[in-house]
């Protein structure tokens, strides 16, 4: 299986890349290739135009303003996992990002990369929702930002403009008393998930739970929010089994994943309620400062 | 520079590799068949249907003509006036529909994938872009895509002179079943399920063809399990001799039986490659791998079995209905449905039995040998049977399997279907592996688990394999035999031409261990060659675990004659007798005096007035090795003893169940495994792993899929996913060493492990499964199967997960 | 287009289509056949070589990109002659049978070697899982890294 042929621009500034992404219709990035040259591979992907980025400087930044961590898109997912600063400001991508296949996937993919794909089994577009990110998208005539609500609209379809390029990722920074945690279930370590959830909790002095976060991966044809199903958790002062499956049970309705050779429907469902409770669980010990 | 850490390494490992092969393996200097590159070569893609079931009314490829680096273009249309076609040999069954079939499709496509067209062109790029500009009329007809609807009354016909969709359909019947069961104290019958798997070697299939219309001879590089049979095959299709087509098989990346058949699409290079200056080469890519390749197992089992109370198994019957998909494949792709019929009374004694084979051809791609080779679903429906009368009967299922086995002093046994089992006592193998895993505390230690709300499991399961079989029964032509050319160079070094062909066996190291043992030369100076088909007349490749038994009685028996050859030289050079004359590590002795070999054979060939009157010059013998124990077919009855000699083994599981997402974890694996004499433990033991690691892959991981309208969903490694690093769990493996009778005492190795694995995870897995009452009757038992088993019969998914 | 690397420590100059990976390149240009084509899509890893120190998949880099890098093979890896630790480890434990996989095999073990110290059996089995294999079942590979990471150590 070979590529059909391309036009390589290899762009030298931010400018170059989305005059070009602007101009030519079917012209895509090419920041990691790990999602985007197995398509064109398997030639299920013609862009007539590919727009290599992995020359544009200060893409791969990491950026502390006040309570926001800003990490850049060309930040490959090897760095995401292993960086100190990143585990620190951002360990939800830390940990969700180890899942993302292998080794020499993760030394090339990027952060960028992962999220403007927009792959429905892949970990960090739910970590992003479920932090309630923002991505900064730039243009030729300027850039905006687009909150992960309003990101995924569809399988493999964000709201990113043509002549858009995703060019950074804001997240909140961690407070002393918030918990995360992703889980998922993958047939082998580093496949795409069958189901995946990231779990967030953020707890008052008195350890009640002020804020509780749930987003699940490989459950419909964007990442689902299932924040509502953990509304129970608000108030409490500490994490029991009726609450928990409580908490399941409102994930179990708030899903609609379509089956196919990988998992039934019913299959992912329960498997969103199993890795639901495990996250919580451990997202709430995180925000005690139990397990960090 | 910084030193790295793996620069810094050192290691214990000696420095002389365990095998010969392992030096160009280890540093990227083996030669596969993409690694050749002769000049000018040209690239070969060919066009594939994209439909499961369809007429062609055109092909157009005059705009894949027209693209600059594109050579040439064929149809199928256009190939068949001047190639022949492929048959399966085997006129002389009269259930067997007698089909041909071309090397590219004409009028009709029967799977999504079948070959259509071709393009040649000065790259692999530039064919495929070539193949985009082919433009492709179908009818589309319906599919069938399940062997059950095949089957049907009303089914679309895939021949449209066919009354049916069945291909093969027989039925042997052996003894007295009606009486059986009509005797039995009780009668259980249960179906069960077979998926169809990959083999999925890492490399691909692949041919390269060279033509010189000067000699009109024709070089063929094939990553091919058998040159010498691929060598007949292409002559029938290319109308060329045996004479002038030399089929080599270079370095393979495995092979596992799905090298083994004849593809269509070697053929079409041999035939392209006849027609063009250059040569010309096609390497199969991973999606053609997966969806046009080879697939295997599909089979459903309807089982009747008639017992008394004591567990004596009285008779049984079978009806299997045997998926093919195309039928188009040479040698047959049903044969190892017709083994999965030989082989399932397995190591019991009863003589009664009774079986129906109906091979249903279906809009998928076709199925073919795979490891084990049918064996593997006939083994897993006789040890579930097992297994289902010890529950009836509330007893040991290993008490049922004494009770049954053929008792030691019955061996040499003749079975129902007329296999003469030669091996080790089954009870005593069995006995060695309950030993092995104290089997009374495991038992009580698994109910323990199972009282406390463990979903936990122990199964055990044996087999006894017919390994290096005679072939003609189900290819119409090929036997039980193989070649050997072994030659002593005038420098006393030796070269070993071999009819088997390693493809990761490690063939260069086991045979020259065998031809030192016989010459007393250091391994080092023997060099092994197979694959080749100008230096040895014939061979039979490498499958049904034959090499050992095979290639290597040959290479002993012509190393056996060399040296006695040699004797007699060294015996004239020291003024004595052969039977005076002995060998000892490298020099021969008589009395006081003594030569070295190499000496003895630079007689041989440059001071040959020192041989004996009238013996012929040089060191160098080619023979011809068959056992002449196996028949070529069945007879009147439908008996047959198709194996030269067999292998056994017996293997225990244990596992445990997560009932929440239905992973299940192998604790414990324990095969003890009966070769015959082992040639090099380690080398057998990679074999056995990597056999135990299919069995894992083929019972926890790995489905082919179709949809409902044949179009494939296992497209992908992503899709296919056979088992990575850490998904093989650890494995005991204990040796039995019963010799054949065979030259070496050998008996097959490289598939027991595969054929007795999945019915013992299967049975744990079913022991497991006890406490909720979940039968297994299905041959996956994946996670998301495993938790629908679970699932219906009643268990909850618990989101809290297990409590421990 | 021209594209200038530094391969196994040589500089090599190629003239190639974008569209070729790298692993085109150094099978169809370079003469390189040591790295092999498997599954061309990234889910095998059979084509693992190191780029800039890094394993990749070298059919998902498309040939303009290593314009500049640093690129080492299997044949950059010991000689027949004097075979690398691990190559001596991977024989003296049985780690390859084919021989197929084995070039991803030393690539990616290379790097695991010059990353983590003291890696744990399962640490190895948890980076090596990029590279398939058909042939072993895993244990001589794990066994040989494992002796090789113990003897590093140890150094």
């Amino acid at each position: 299986m070979k590529a059909a042929p391309f036009e390589y621009v290899l762009a030298r500034s931010l400018t170059e890349a989305t005059d070009v992404l602007g101009e030519t219709e079917d012209a895509v990035v090419l920041a990691g290739g790990q999602s985007l040259v197995p398509l064109m591979n398997l030639r299920l992907a013609q862009p007539s135009v590919v727009v290599d980025i992995n020359g544009i400087s200060d893409l791969n930044k990491v950026e502390r303003l006040n309570g926001t961590v800003r990490l850049g898109s060309m930040c490959r997912h090897r760095r995401l996992e292993t960086d100190p600063e990143i585990t620190e400001l951002a360990p939800l991508v830390s940990e969700a990002v180890v899942h993302v296949g292998h080794v020499q996937i993760r030394n090339r993919g990027t952060l960028g990369g992962s999220l403007a794909h927009a792959d429905p089994l892949s970990e960090l577009p739910a970590v992003l929702m479920a932090l309630e990110g923002e991505i900064e998208a730039t243009s030729a005539t300027g850039s905006r930002m687009i909150a992960a609500r309003d990101f995924y609209v569809g399988t493999f379809t964000t709201t990113l403009e043509p002549g858009e390029l995703l060019t950074s990722v804001s997240l909140p920074v961690p407070g002393t008393r918030d918990g995360f945690a992703w889980d998922e279930f993958s047939r082998r370590h580093g496949d795409f998930a069958v189901a995946g959830i990231a779990a967030v909790v953020s707890l008052d002095e008195s350890g009640s739970c002020t804020y509780a976060r749930l987003v699940g991966a490989g459950l419909g044809a964007t990442p689902v929010d299932l924040s509502g199903s953990a509304d129970p958790l608000i108030g409490l002062g500490e994490l029991s089994d009726e609450v928990l499956l409580a908490v399941a049970d409102g994930v179990a309705e708030g899903v609609d994943p379509t089956g196919d050779i990988h998992g039934s429907a019913e299959y992912r469902r329960e498997l969103a309620q199993l890795l639901t409770v495990r996250t919580l669980r451990t997202a709430w010990k995180r925000a005690e400062g139990v397990d960090r | 520079m910084t030193v790295t850490t793996s620069e810094r390494a050192r290691t214990t490992a000696t420095s002389v590799p365990r095998r010969r092969e392992d030096t160009r393996f280890l540093t990227g200097r083996g030669s596969y068949l993409g690694d050749l590159r002769p000049p000018g070569l040209l690239h070969l893609a060919v066009m594939r249907s994209t439909q499961a079931h369809a007429r062609i009314n055109s092909i157009d490829v005059t705009n894949a003509l027209a693209l600059p680096g594109v050579v040439a273009a064929f149809t199928g249309a256009e190939l068949a006036e001047t190639t022949g076609r492929f048959s399966h040999h085997l006129p002389m069954i009269p259930t067997l529909r007698q089909i041909e079939w071309g090397v590219l499709a004409v009028d009709k496509v029967l799977f999504v994938g079948e070959a259509i067209a071709a393009v040649v062109a000065e790259s692999r790029h530039l064919a495929e872009d070539a193949l985009s500009l082919i433009s492709v009329d179908y009818e589309d007809l319906p599919p069938v895509v399940d062997a059950k609807a095949g089957l049907a009354e009303d089914a679309p016909l895939l021949y449209e002179d066919w009354p049916d969709n069945l291909f093969l359909h027989m039925s042997a019947s052996h003894g007295d079943v009606d009486e059986a069961f009509a005797q039995a104290d009780a009668v259980l019958r249960e179906t069960f399920t077979h998926h169809r798997v990959a083999a999925l070697p890492m490399e691909g299939l692949g041919a390269m063809g060279e033509f010189e219309a000067a000699t009109g001879r024709l070089t063929l590089h094939v990553s091919t399990q058998s040159p010498h049979m691929l060598r007949t095959t292409i002559c029938e299709v290319t109308g060329l001799s045996e004479a002038q087509v030399r089929i080599v098989a270079p370095d393979m990346g495995g092979g596992f039986g799905v090298k083994n058949h004849f593809m269509r699409e070697e053929a079409l290079v041999a035939v392209v490659a006849m027609r063009l200056p250059y040569p010309v080469v096609w390497q199969q890519d991973r999606f053609e791998h997966l969806t046009a390749g080879i697939h295997s197992r599909q089979q459903v089992h309807e089982a009747e079995v008639a017992y008394r109370e004591n567990g004596k198994i009285l008779g049984l019957r079978a009806r299997i209905v045997a998926d093919v998909g195309s039928p188009e494949l040479y040698m047959l792709g049903c044969a190892p449905a017709v083994v999965t019929t030989g082989v399932m009374p397995n190591t019991y004694d009863f003589q009664n039995y009774e079986v129906e084979l109906q091979c249903v051809v279906t809009n998928k791609c076709p199925i073919g040998g795979y490891r084990g080779f049918g064996q593997p679903q006939a083994i897993f429906t006789m040890e579930r049977l097992v297994d289902l009368i010890a529950d009836e009967l509330k007893m040991d299922p290993v008490e049922v399997r004494r009770i049954n086995n053929i008792d030691v002093d019955a061996l040499p046994f003749t079975t129902a279907t007329g296999a003469i089992l030669d091996c080790g006592g089954f009870n005593e193998q069995l006995d060695e592996l309950l030993d092995a895993i104290d089997y009374p505390v495991l038992r009580a230690q698994v109910a323990a688990e199972r009282e406390a709300g463990k979903f936990v499991g122990l199964g055990v399961a044996q087999m006894v394999e017919p390994t290096a079989p005679n072939l003609h029964s189900l290819a119409g032509q090929f036997g039980g035999f193989e070649m050997a050319l072994l030659t002593v160079q005038p420098d006393g070094h030796v070269s070993i031409h071999v009819g088997t062909k390693s493809q990761g066996q490690g063939h260069e190291t086991v045979f020259a261990k065998l031809a030192s043992e016989v010459l007393s030369v250091p391994a080092e100076m023997i060099e092994v060659h197979d694959g080749d088909t100008r230096f040895l007349p014939y061979g039979m490749g490498t499958w049904g675990s034959r090499s050992a038994v095979m290639g290597g009685g040959a290479v002993l028996k012509a190393a056996t004659q060399v040296r006695d050859k040699m004797v007699a030289i060294a015996a004239n050079m020291l003024g004595s007798t052969p039977e005076r004359t002995e060998l000892r590590e490298g020099v021969f002795h008589a009395g006081e005096g003594e030569v070295p070999l190499a000496e003895v054979a630079g007689a041989a060939y440059l001071h040959t007035f020192l041989l004996p009157p009238g013996m012929e010059p040089g060191l160098s013998v080619v023979v011809g090795y068959d056992p002449g124990n196996t028949s070529p077919f069945p007879d009147e009855s439908g008996k047959l003893n198709v194996a030269a000699t067999y292998a056994s083994a017996a293997a225990a599981a244990v596992v445990e169940i997560d009932p929440n997402t239905g992973v299940v974890t192998v604790r414990d694996l324990t095969l003890v495994h009966d070769c015959g004499r082992i040639i090099d433990e380690v080398i057998l033991e990679g074999q056995i792993r990597g056999a135990i690691a299919q069995a894992i892959g083929a019972t926890f991981f790995e489905e082919v899929r179709y949809d409902e309208i044949g179009q494939p969903l296992t497209t992908t490694l992503l899709d296919y996913t056979i088992p990575g690093f850490g998904d093989i769990p650890d494995s005991r493996i204990i040796h039995r060493e019963t010799p054949s009778n065979l030259l070496g005492g050998f008996r097959g190795a490289g598939e027991g492990a595969i054929i007795v694995t999945p019915a013992a995870l299967a049975n744990a897995v079913h022991d497991a499964l006890r406490p909720v009452g979940a039968k297994v009757t299905q041959t996956n038992l994946g996670p998301q199967h495993v938790r629908r088993l679970l699932r219906e019969n009643g268990v909850k998914a618990n989101p809290l997960g297990v409590t421990t | 287009m021209k594209i200038s690397l530094a391969l196994n420590g040589e500089s090599v100059d190629v003239e190639a289509e974008p569209r070729e990976s790298l692993l085109d390149v150094l099978r169809d240009q370079l003469g390189l056949t040591g790295t092999h084509a498997s599954c061309e899509q990234g889910s095998c890893g059979v084509c693992t070589v190191l780029l800039d120190g890094q394993s990749v998949m070298s059919c998902l880099v498309f040939v303009p990109q290593v314009e500049g890098r640093t690129v080492r093979t299997i044949e950059g890896v010991g000689h027949p002659e004097a075979l690398h630790p691990l190559q001596a480890a991977l024989s003296e434990y049985h780690g390859l049978q084919c021989g197929f996989c084995t070039p991803g095999v030393v690539m990616s073990a290379l790097e695991l070697l010059d990353t983590v110290e003291k890696p744990s059996r399962v640490d190895i089995e948890r980076w090596m899982s990029g590279v398939l294999c058909r042939c072993t079942g895993y244990s001589g590979i794990v066994d040989a890294v494992n002796a090789v990471a113990a003897e590093g150590a140890a150094t």
